[in-house]
Protein backbone atom coordinates (compact mmCIF):
# COMPACT_ATOMS: atom_id res chain seq x y z
CA UNK A 1 0.00 0.00 0.00
CA UNK A 2 1.22 3.44 -0.86
CA UNK A 3 2.24 5.67 1.98
CA UNK A 4 -0.75 7.92 2.58
CA UNK A 5 1.43 10.85 3.52
CA UNK A 6 3.39 10.88 0.26
CA UNK A 7 0.16 10.41 -1.65
CA UNK A 8 -1.40 13.43 0.01
CA UNK A 9 1.78 15.39 -0.64
CA UNK A 10 1.54 14.63 -4.35
CA UNK A 11 -2.10 15.70 -4.47
CA UNK A 12 -1.39 18.98 -2.73
CA UNK A 13 1.64 19.60 -4.90
CA UNK A 14 -0.20 19.45 -8.21
CA UNK A 15 -3.03 21.66 -7.08
CA UNK A 16 -2.97 25.39 -7.64
CA UNK A 17 -5.77 26.02 -5.22
CA UNK A 18 -6.10 24.81 -1.65
CA UNK A 19 -6.96 21.12 -1.52
CA UNK A 20 -9.80 20.65 0.93
CA UNK A 21 -10.49 17.67 3.11
CA UNK A 22 -13.54 16.92 0.95
CA UNK A 23 -11.40 16.81 -2.19
CA UNK A 24 -8.89 14.50 -0.55
CA UNK A 25 -11.63 12.20 0.64
CA UNK A 26 -13.18 12.12 -2.82
CA UNK A 27 -9.86 11.11 -4.37
CA UNK A 28 -8.82 8.70 -1.64
CA UNK A 29 -12.00 6.69 -1.70
CA UNK A 30 -12.56 4.57 1.34
CA UNK A 31 -9.71 5.99 3.38
CA UNK A 32 -11.06 7.16 6.75
CA UNK A 33 -11.02 10.91 7.27
CA UNK A 34 -9.05 10.53 10.46
CA UNK A 35 -6.24 8.76 8.58
CA UNK A 36 -6.15 11.47 5.91
CA UNK A 37 -6.12 14.11 8.61
CA UNK A 38 -3.18 12.55 10.39
CA UNK A 39 -1.33 12.14 7.07
CA UNK A 40 -1.85 15.85 6.34
CA UNK A 41 -0.83 16.80 9.87
CA UNK A 42 2.32 14.74 9.46
CA UNK A 43 3.03 16.41 6.13
CA UNK A 44 2.54 19.90 7.58
CA UNK A 45 4.91 19.03 10.42
CA UNK A 46 7.50 17.43 8.09
CA UNK A 47 7.61 20.27 5.59
CA UNK A 48 7.46 22.87 8.33
CA UNK A 49 10.67 21.54 9.84
CA UNK A 50 14.02 23.03 8.90
CA UNK A 51 15.74 21.74 5.81
CA UNK A 52 12.90 22.41 3.38
CA UNK A 53 12.34 25.43 1.14
CA UNK A 54 8.65 24.87 0.78
CA UNK A 55 6.02 23.88 3.29
CA UNK A 56 2.41 22.83 3.31
CA UNK A 57 0.22 25.50 4.88
CA UNK A 58 -3.41 25.54 5.84
CA UNK A 59 -5.16 28.33 3.98
CA UNK A 60 -8.40 29.04 2.16
CA UNK A 61 -10.04 26.07 3.85
CA UNK A 62 -7.52 23.59 2.51
CA UNK A 63 -3.82 22.87 2.12
CA UNK A 64 -1.37 24.34 -0.28
CA UNK A 65 2.35 24.37 -0.90
CA UNK A 66 4.08 27.69 -0.36
CA UNK A 67 7.66 28.83 -0.25
CA UNK A 68 9.06 29.62 3.16
CA UNK A 69 9.23 33.31 4.07
CA UNK A 70 13.03 33.30 4.32
CA UNK A 71 13.36 32.78 0.60
CA UNK A 72 11.21 35.69 -0.46
CA UNK A 73 14.03 37.83 -1.78
CA UNK A 74 15.47 35.22 -4.11
CA UNK A 75 12.07 34.01 -5.26
CA UNK A 76 11.17 37.54 -6.28
CA UNK A 77 14.48 37.83 -8.07
CA UNK A 78 13.72 34.70 -10.07
CA UNK A 79 10.26 35.95 -10.93
CA UNK A 80 11.65 39.41 -11.65
CA UNK A 81 9.34 41.08 -9.18
CA UNK A 82 11.28 43.96 -7.76
CA UNK A 83 9.22 44.97 -4.80
CA UNK A 84 6.60 43.49 -2.62
CA UNK A 85 3.21 44.46 -3.85
CA UNK A 86 1.50 45.36 -0.64
CA UNK A 87 -1.90 46.91 -0.92
CA UNK A 88 -2.05 50.68 -0.55
CA UNK A 89 -3.62 51.90 2.66
CA UNK A 90 -6.64 53.04 0.67
CA UNK A 91 -6.85 49.58 -0.88
CA UNK A 92 -6.55 47.77 2.42
CA UNK A 93 -9.09 50.04 4.10
CA UNK A 94 -11.55 49.44 1.29
CA UNK A 95 -10.91 45.71 1.44
CA UNK A 96 -11.47 45.67 5.21
CA UNK A 97 -14.72 47.62 4.85
CA UNK A 98 -15.94 45.08 2.30
CA UNK A 99 -14.74 42.08 4.30
CA UNK A 100 -16.63 43.15 7.41
CA UNK A 101 -19.73 44.58 5.79
CA UNK A 102 -20.29 42.30 2.83
CA UNK A 103 -22.31 42.18 0.74
CA UNK A 104 -21.86 45.90 0.11
CA UNK A 105 -22.22 48.46 -2.64
CA UNK A 106 -19.69 51.07 -3.71
CA UNK A 107 -21.61 53.87 -2.00
CA UNK A 108 -21.82 51.92 1.25
CA UNK A 109 -18.07 51.39 1.24
CA UNK A 110 -17.51 55.05 0.42
CA UNK A 111 -19.78 56.06 3.29
CA UNK A 112 -17.86 53.92 5.77
CA UNK A 113 -14.56 55.43 4.67
CA UNK A 114 -15.85 58.96 4.10
CA UNK A 115 -13.99 58.86 0.81
CA UNK A 116 -15.02 57.97 -2.71
CA UNK A 117 -13.87 54.38 -3.17
CA UNK A 118 -14.59 53.76 -6.84
CA UNK A 119 -10.92 53.63 -7.78
CA UNK A 120 -9.94 51.39 -4.88
CA UNK A 121 -12.77 48.99 -5.72
CA UNK A 122 -11.61 48.78 -9.29
CA UNK A 123 -8.07 47.94 -8.22
CA UNK A 124 -9.32 45.26 -5.81
CA UNK A 125 -11.45 43.77 -8.59
CA UNK A 126 -8.43 43.67 -10.88
CA UNK A 127 -6.46 41.95 -8.17
CA UNK A 128 -9.39 39.52 -7.85
CA UNK A 129 -9.53 40.11 -4.11
CA UNK A 130 -13.20 41.05 -4.40
CA UNK A 131 -15.93 39.99 -6.77
CA UNK A 132 -19.26 41.29 -7.99
CA UNK A 133 -22.06 39.07 -6.76
CA UNK A 134 -25.04 40.87 -8.20
CA UNK A 135 -27.07 44.03 -8.01
CA UNK A 136 -28.91 45.49 -5.10
CA UNK A 137 -32.63 46.02 -5.43
CA UNK A 138 -32.34 49.71 -4.69
CA UNK A 139 -32.47 52.90 -6.75
CA UNK A 140 -29.91 52.65 -9.54
CA UNK A 141 -29.47 48.91 -8.95
CA UNK A 142 -25.90 49.31 -7.70
CA UNK A 143 -23.43 46.45 -7.97
CA UNK A 144 -22.89 44.37 -4.87
CA UNK A 145 -19.41 43.27 -3.85
CA UNK A 146 -18.01 40.45 -1.76
CA UNK A 147 -14.53 39.24 -0.97
CA UNK A 148 -13.28 36.36 -3.12
CA UNK A 149 -11.55 33.07 -2.39
CA UNK A 150 -8.33 34.77 -3.47
CA UNK A 151 -8.89 37.22 -0.63
CA UNK A 152 -8.71 34.37 1.88
CA UNK A 153 -5.56 33.06 0.24
CA UNK A 154 -4.03 36.50 0.11
CA UNK A 155 -4.35 37.02 3.84
CA UNK A 156 -3.79 33.39 4.80
CA UNK A 157 -7.32 32.92 6.12
CA UNK A 158 -9.34 29.73 5.98
CA UNK A 159 -12.72 31.40 6.13
CA UNK A 160 -14.26 34.77 6.85
CA UNK A 161 -14.72 33.62 10.44
CA UNK A 162 -10.98 34.02 10.82
CA UNK A 163 -11.09 37.76 10.19
CA UNK A 164 -9.91 39.68 13.26
CA UNK A 165 -12.71 39.46 15.81
CA UNK A 166 -14.48 42.25 17.70
CA UNK A 167 -12.35 41.43 20.72
CA UNK A 168 -9.10 41.62 18.79
CA UNK A 169 -10.14 44.93 17.28
CA UNK A 170 -11.17 46.29 20.68
CA UNK A 171 -7.79 45.23 22.03
CA UNK A 172 -5.96 47.09 19.28
CA UNK A 173 -8.03 50.20 19.94
CA UNK A 174 -7.24 50.07 23.64
CA UNK A 175 -3.56 49.67 22.92
CA UNK A 176 -3.64 52.63 20.56
CA UNK A 177 -5.38 54.75 23.17
CA UNK A 178 -2.86 53.68 25.78
CA UNK A 179 -0.06 54.85 23.47
CA UNK A 180 -1.78 58.20 22.91
CA UNK A 181 -2.42 58.78 26.61
CA UNK B 1 -11.17 59.55 -9.46
CA UNK B 2 -7.79 60.04 -7.89
CA UNK B 3 -7.75 58.69 -4.43
CA UNK B 4 -4.13 58.38 -3.65
CA UNK B 5 -2.75 60.53 -0.95
CA UNK B 6 -0.23 62.16 -3.23
CA UNK B 7 -3.00 64.10 -4.97
CA UNK B 8 -2.80 66.91 -2.45
CA UNK B 9 0.40 68.85 -1.99
CA UNK B 10 1.79 69.05 1.50
CA UNK B 11 0.36 71.83 3.62
CA UNK B 12 3.53 72.34 5.55
CA UNK B 13 6.83 71.14 4.20
CA UNK B 14 8.22 70.56 7.65
CA UNK B 15 5.34 68.61 9.10
CA UNK B 16 6.14 65.16 7.87
CA UNK B 17 4.83 63.04 10.71
CA UNK B 18 1.23 63.87 11.54
CA UNK B 19 2.15 64.67 15.09
CA UNK B 20 4.79 67.36 14.64
CA UNK B 21 3.70 70.05 17.06
CA UNK B 22 4.19 73.77 16.83
CA UNK B 23 3.21 76.58 19.21
CA UNK B 24 -0.16 77.09 17.56
CA UNK B 25 -1.11 73.45 17.65
CA UNK B 26 -0.26 70.58 15.37
CA UNK B 27 0.83 70.87 11.85
CA UNK B 28 -0.60 68.18 9.70
CA UNK B 29 -0.32 67.27 6.11
CA UNK B 30 -3.77 66.43 4.90
CA UNK B 31 -2.38 63.91 2.49
CA UNK B 32 -1.29 61.60 5.27
CA UNK B 33 -4.95 61.02 6.02
CA UNK B 34 -7.07 58.56 4.17
CA UNK B 35 -9.98 60.97 4.36
CA UNK B 36 -11.98 63.33 6.54
CA UNK B 37 -12.93 60.65 9.06
CA UNK B 38 -9.28 59.76 9.47
CA UNK B 39 -8.46 63.43 10.15
CA UNK B 40 -11.31 63.74 12.64
CA UNK B 41 -10.22 60.62 14.49
CA UNK B 42 -6.71 61.98 14.67
CA UNK B 43 -7.93 65.27 16.17
CA UNK B 44 -10.14 63.47 18.67
CA UNK B 45 -7.30 61.27 19.82
CA UNK B 46 -4.84 64.10 19.97
CA UNK B 47 -7.14 66.00 22.31
CA UNK B 48 -7.89 62.84 24.27
CA UNK B 49 -11.56 63.36 23.74
CA UNK B 50 -14.13 60.68 24.41
CA UNK B 51 -15.52 59.76 21.04
CA UNK B 52 -19.03 59.55 22.51
CA UNK B 53 -18.85 63.06 23.92
CA UNK B 54 -17.22 65.22 21.29
CA UNK B 55 -17.06 68.97 21.92
CA UNK B 56 -18.28 69.83 18.44
CA UNK B 57 -17.32 73.52 18.44
CA UNK B 58 -13.70 72.85 19.41
CA UNK B 59 -13.29 69.96 17.00
CA UNK B 60 -14.90 71.90 14.17
CA UNK B 61 -12.49 74.77 14.77
CA UNK B 62 -9.49 72.44 14.63
CA UNK B 63 -10.85 70.63 11.65
CA UNK B 64 -11.46 73.79 9.63
CA UNK B 65 -8.01 74.97 10.67
CA UNK B 66 -6.46 72.13 8.73
CA UNK B 67 -8.58 72.71 5.69
CA UNK B 68 -7.65 76.40 5.60
CA UNK B 69 -3.95 75.72 5.55
CA UNK B 70 -4.16 74.14 2.18
CA UNK B 71 -2.72 76.17 -0.62
CA UNK B 72 -4.11 74.29 -3.55
CA UNK B 73 -7.46 72.78 -4.14
CA UNK B 74 -8.19 69.27 -5.26
CA UNK B 75 -11.91 69.22 -5.80
CA UNK B 76 -12.36 65.48 -5.51
CA UNK B 77 -10.84 65.26 -2.11
CA UNK B 78 -11.88 68.72 -1.03
CA UNK B 79 -15.54 67.88 -1.37
CA UNK B 80 -15.19 64.94 0.97
CA UNK B 81 -13.44 67.02 3.61
CA UNK B 82 -15.94 69.85 3.22
CA UNK B 83 -18.86 67.47 3.52
CA UNK B 84 -17.75 66.43 6.97
CA UNK B 85 -17.11 70.08 7.86
CA UNK B 86 -20.68 70.87 6.88
CA UNK B 87 -21.88 67.92 8.93
CA UNK B 88 -19.99 69.21 11.97
CA UNK B 89 -21.52 72.66 11.62
CA UNK B 90 -24.96 71.18 11.13
CA UNK B 91 -24.60 69.12 14.27
CA UNK B 92 -23.49 72.18 16.22
CA UNK B 93 -26.50 74.13 14.99
CA UNK B 94 -28.78 71.28 16.02
CA UNK B 95 -27.28 71.33 19.47
CA UNK B 96 -27.77 75.06 19.81
CA UNK B 97 -31.42 74.99 18.86
CA UNK B 98 -33.67 75.54 21.83
CA UNK B 99 -36.05 72.66 22.32
CA UNK B 100 -39.28 72.36 24.20
CA UNK B 101 -38.44 68.99 25.61
CA UNK B 102 -35.04 67.58 26.35
CA UNK B 103 -33.68 65.09 23.88
CA UNK B 104 -34.15 61.47 24.84
CA UNK B 105 -31.14 59.19 25.44
CA UNK B 106 -29.82 58.18 21.99
CA UNK B 107 -31.20 61.27 20.32
CA UNK B 108 -27.97 63.24 20.52
CA UNK B 109 -27.48 65.15 17.23
CA UNK B 110 -23.87 63.95 17.33
CA UNK B 111 -25.06 60.40 17.00
CA UNK B 112 -24.81 60.21 13.18
CA UNK B 113 -21.21 61.29 13.27
CA UNK B 114 -20.25 59.19 16.28
CA UNK B 115 -21.65 56.05 14.71
CA UNK B 116 -19.63 56.66 11.58
CA UNK B 117 -16.48 57.43 13.51
CA UNK B 118 -16.82 54.35 15.67
CA UNK B 119 -17.31 52.16 12.65
CA UNK B 120 -14.43 53.77 10.80
CA UNK B 121 -12.19 53.44 13.83
CA UNK B 122 -12.90 49.72 13.95
CA UNK B 123 -12.19 49.28 10.27
CA UNK B 124 -8.88 51.12 10.75
CA UNK B 125 -7.97 48.86 13.65
CA UNK B 126 -8.88 45.79 11.62
CA UNK B 127 -6.64 47.15 8.86
CA UNK B 128 -3.61 47.10 11.09
CA UNK B 129 -4.30 43.46 11.93
CA UNK B 130 -4.89 42.57 8.30
CA UNK B 131 -1.70 44.34 7.33
CA UNK B 132 0.22 42.09 9.72
CA UNK B 133 -1.32 39.07 8.04
CA UNK B 134 -0.51 40.47 4.62
CA UNK B 135 3.10 41.01 5.60
CA UNK B 136 3.43 37.37 6.65
CA UNK B 137 1.61 35.96 3.63
CA UNK B 138 3.27 38.10 1.03
CA UNK B 139 6.59 36.41 1.76
CA UNK B 140 5.20 32.96 1.09
CA UNK B 141 4.81 32.38 -2.59
CA UNK B 142 2.02 30.09 -3.57
CA UNK B 143 1.86 28.63 -7.01
CA UNK B 144 -1.48 30.25 -7.58
CA UNK B 145 0.05 33.70 -7.29
CA UNK B 146 3.18 33.13 -9.28
CA UNK B 147 2.87 35.12 -12.46
CA UNK B 148 3.79 33.41 -15.71
CA UNK B 149 7.40 34.14 -16.59
CA UNK B 150 6.42 35.50 -19.96
CA UNK B 151 3.78 37.94 -18.80
CA UNK B 152 0.47 38.30 -20.59
CA UNK B 153 -0.95 34.98 -21.65
CA UNK B 154 -4.60 34.16 -21.17
CA UNK B 155 -4.27 32.47 -24.53
CA UNK B 156 -2.05 29.47 -24.76
CA UNK B 157 0.82 30.72 -26.91
CA UNK B 158 2.59 28.38 -29.26
CA UNK B 159 6.30 28.74 -29.72
CA UNK B 160 7.07 28.67 -33.39
CA UNK B 161 9.72 26.82 -35.26
CA UNK B 162 11.96 28.50 -37.79
CA UNK B 163 9.91 26.89 -40.53
CA UNK B 164 6.75 28.56 -39.35
CA UNK B 165 8.54 31.87 -39.41
CA UNK B 166 9.95 31.25 -42.84
CA UNK B 167 6.56 30.27 -44.18
CA UNK B 168 5.01 33.47 -42.92
CA UNK B 169 7.83 35.40 -44.40
CA UNK B 170 7.55 33.92 -47.87
CA UNK B 171 3.83 34.47 -47.81
CA UNK B 172 4.47 38.06 -47.03
CA UNK B 173 7.05 38.41 -49.74
CA UNK B 174 4.70 36.91 -52.26
CA UNK B 175 2.06 39.40 -51.29
CA UNK B 176 4.56 42.18 -51.55
CA UNK B 177 5.84 41.04 -54.95
CA UNK B 178 2.32 40.98 -56.30
CA UNK B 179 1.57 44.55 -55.41
CA UNK B 180 4.96 46.06 -56.02
CA UNK B 181 6.30 46.01 -59.53
CA UNK B 182 8.58 49.01 -59.33
CA UNK B 183 12.26 48.50 -58.81
CA UNK B 184 13.52 50.27 -55.75
CA UNK B 185 17.14 50.71 -55.06
CA UNK B 186 17.61 49.63 -51.51
CA UNK B 187 19.86 51.19 -48.98
CA UNK B 188 22.92 49.20 -48.17
CA UNK B 189 22.14 47.51 -44.92
CA UNK B 190 24.42 45.12 -43.17
CA UNK B 191 23.21 42.27 -41.00
CA UNK B 192 25.26 43.69 -38.19
CA UNK B 193 23.59 47.09 -38.28
CA UNK B 194 20.16 45.58 -38.67
CA UNK B 195 20.76 43.23 -35.77
CA UNK B 196 21.63 46.12 -33.49
CA UNK B 197 18.59 48.05 -34.63
CA UNK B 198 16.34 45.06 -34.04
CA UNK B 199 17.67 44.26 -30.59
CA UNK B 200 17.33 47.91 -29.67
CA UNK B 201 13.73 47.89 -30.86
CA UNK B 202 12.97 44.71 -28.94
CA UNK B 203 14.43 46.15 -25.80
CA UNK B 204 12.54 49.36 -26.19
CA UNK B 205 9.18 47.87 -27.06
CA UNK B 206 9.62 44.48 -25.39
CA UNK B 207 7.64 42.95 -28.19
CA UNK B 208 7.19 43.47 -31.89
CA UNK B 209 4.58 42.28 -34.29
CA UNK B 210 6.32 40.14 -36.90
CA UNK B 211 4.19 41.15 -39.87
CA UNK B 212 3.97 44.79 -38.92
CA UNK B 213 7.70 44.94 -38.61
CA UNK B 214 8.31 43.63 -42.11
CA UNK B 215 5.61 45.69 -43.71
CA UNK B 216 7.41 48.74 -42.41
CA UNK B 217 10.48 48.01 -44.49
CA UNK B 218 10.82 49.90 -47.72
CA UNK B 219 12.86 47.41 -49.67
CA UNK B 220 12.78 43.69 -50.08
CA UNK B 221 16.46 43.52 -49.37
CA UNK B 222 16.16 45.25 -46.05
CA UNK B 223 13.19 43.15 -45.03
CA UNK B 224 15.14 40.05 -45.97
CA UNK B 225 18.06 41.09 -43.81
CA UNK B 226 15.73 41.84 -40.93
CA UNK B 227 14.23 38.40 -41.34
CA UNK B 228 17.65 36.78 -41.17
CA UNK B 229 18.33 38.72 -38.01
CA UNK B 230 15.18 37.41 -36.39
CA UNK B 231 15.97 33.86 -37.43
CA UNK B 232 19.41 34.26 -35.95
CA UNK B 233 18.02 35.66 -32.69
CA UNK B 234 15.51 32.84 -32.37
CA UNK B 235 18.10 30.23 -33.23
CA UNK B 236 20.55 31.52 -30.66
CA UNK B 237 17.65 31.59 -28.18
CA UNK B 238 17.95 35.31 -27.59
CA UNK B 239 14.43 35.97 -28.85
CA UNK B 240 11.20 34.00 -28.86
CA UNK B 241 8.62 34.00 -31.61
CA UNK B 242 5.13 33.26 -30.43
CA UNK B 243 1.75 32.89 -32.04
CA UNK B 244 -1.28 33.05 -29.76
CA UNK B 245 -3.26 30.76 -31.98
CA UNK B 246 -3.26 29.61 -35.54
CA UNK B 247 -3.56 32.40 -38.12
CA UNK B 248 -3.03 35.07 -35.52
CA UNK B 249 -0.16 37.48 -35.72
CA UNK B 250 3.29 36.35 -34.72
CA UNK B 251 4.97 38.27 -31.97
CA UNK B 252 8.66 38.37 -31.21
CA UNK B 253 10.27 39.27 -27.93
CA UNK B 254 13.58 38.88 -26.19
CA UNK B 255 13.93 36.07 -23.74
CA UNK B 256 14.09 37.56 -20.28
CA UNK B 257 17.43 36.00 -19.44
CA UNK B 258 18.79 37.32 -22.72
CA UNK B 259 17.66 40.86 -22.18
CA UNK B 260 20.62 41.84 -20.10
CA UNK B 261 23.25 40.07 -22.18
CA UNK B 262 21.79 41.35 -25.41
CA UNK B 263 22.19 44.86 -24.12
CA UNK B 264 25.92 44.37 -23.93
CA UNK B 265 26.34 42.90 -27.39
Amino acid sequence: MTDLKTLVEALIFVSQEPVTMERLQAVLEGVPAADIQSAVDGLVADTGAAGRGIHVIRVGGGWLFATKPDHDREVRKLLQIERKNRLSSAGLETLAAIAYRQPVTQSEVSAIRGVDSTGALKTLLEKKLIKIVGRKKAPGNPLVYRTSDEFLLYLGLNSLDELPSEEEIAKILEEEKAVDA
Amino acid sequence: MPENAAAIPPVEETALPPSAETPDGYQVRLDVFEGPLDLLLFLIRKKKIDIHDIPIAAITRDYLGYLERKTEINLDREAEFLFIAALLIYIKSQMLLPRETDLAEGEDPRRVLVDRLVEYERIKAACSLLREREDVQILQWKRDFIPPLHGESELEPVELSLFDLAESFFLLMKRRAAENTRTIRGRDVSVEVKMKELVGLLQERHMIDFLEYFEAHASLEEALIAFFCILELVKSRVAVAVQDELFRTIRVWLRKDARRTAAHD
